[in-house]
């Protein structure tokens, strides 16, 4: 084989391996891409022009890497830079003490347990009020919930993709996830929750074990992560 | 690892949706579901986190179809001098 065939051939090999890998996380991209601009047009531009500088730049991925993040990275990147151009500017409430936002949805759900309305995600199927409900967060806080809640991107790899601290990312998080469920509950109320208030017996039994949803860190926890950024 | 400390509710909740991601560190992870295990306060809010995190991940779902805007994007690929084959 002639130098320029073998290149030829490599070429072929690379785009393949895009297409596979690469290409096959069209549907995370767009769901990502839908999530930051609201409008499905304006998504499936953002996605052309996501892939087509995931192809130029295909020689800077490293094997290894997650693909996806790197899609989703680029496709932020992108988005942000074509806002600028459109002169768009979007301020927002950073949301600064993460603890008080979890404090101010405990708070919440122990107000929704006193009315008896807190059992709505057994009677309900919230699929499309949650989807709603995510749709008119305040942009920051919609990136932060969609990578981590919706596509389940750990603090630390949302953050990668953002380009901020941790300790944004989850300041952003506890915000929206606060807002969310204030939404979900104002929700169930509005759809006709009838307040049925459980036995006490009921409220009071709770055995059940609460684990993390995901396999902890533990390596030095989010909480010191974030304290190590601000010493 | 060394016995976990009691902690009070408050210190739990303000731990919550850190615990439920897996973003604490083991000792703080200990305290809290050592907590749980003895709190029936404090149980039900950590079950309605877990729910509604569990409601919020459901409700991802792989959009429509996507057959032409995949074609639109193989075919500004192509303009690129990509030679992959069409689906």
């Amino acid at each position: 084989m002639d130098g320029q065939s073998a290149s030829h051939a490599a070429a072929v090999a690379r785009d393949a391996v895009f297409e596979r890998e690469v290409l096959a996380c069209l549907p995370d991209v767009t769901r990502y891409a839908r999530s930051l601009t609201h409008d499905e047009t304006a998504a499936d531009d953002l996605v052309q022009e996501t892939f087509l500088l995931a192809y130029r730049g295909y020689h800077t991925f490293r094997t290894g890497e997650d693909v996806r993040r790197w899609l989703l990275t680029i496709c932020r990147r992108a988005f942000l830079r074509d806002r600028m151009r459109s002169s768009r500017v979007v301020t927002t409430d950073e949301g600064t003490n993460a603890e008080l936002d979890t404090l101010a949805a405990v708070t919440g759900h122990a107000a929704a347990q006193r009315a008896g309305e807190d059992m709505l995600f057994e009677r309900f199927d919230l699929a499309p009020a949650i989807e709603q409900a995510i749709a008119a967060l305040p942009e920051a806080f919609r990136r932060a919930v969609v990578l981590v809640d919706v596509e389940g991107e750990g603090y630390e790899e949302a953050a990668e993709i953002e380009a901020v601290p941790v300790g944004t990312i989850r300041s952003r998080l506890f915000r929206g996830r606060r807002l969310l469920q204030e939404q979900l509950l104002d929700f169930a109320r509005d759809a006709g929750y009838e307040a049925t208030r459980r036995p006490a017996a009921v409220a009071a039994a709770s055995p059940a074990v609460i684990r993390p949803r995901r396999a902890p860190r533990h390596a030095t926890g989010a909480q010191a992560r974030v304290a190590q950024q601000t010493t | 690892m060394a016995t976990p400390a009691p902690i009070d509710c408050e210190t739990a909740v303000r731990r919550l949706w850190d615990f439920l991601d897996g973003e604490l560190g083991a000792m703080s992870a200990a305290e809290v579901e050592a907590h749980l295990a003895t709190c029936a306060r404090c149980v039900p809010h950590f079950a309605f986190a877990t729910e509604m995190l569990d409601a919020v991940t459901a409700s991802r779902r792989v959009p429509g179809d996507l057959e032409p805007l995949r074609a639109r994007v193989v075919t500004a690929l192509e303009t690129q001098g990509f030679r992959g084959a069409r689906a």
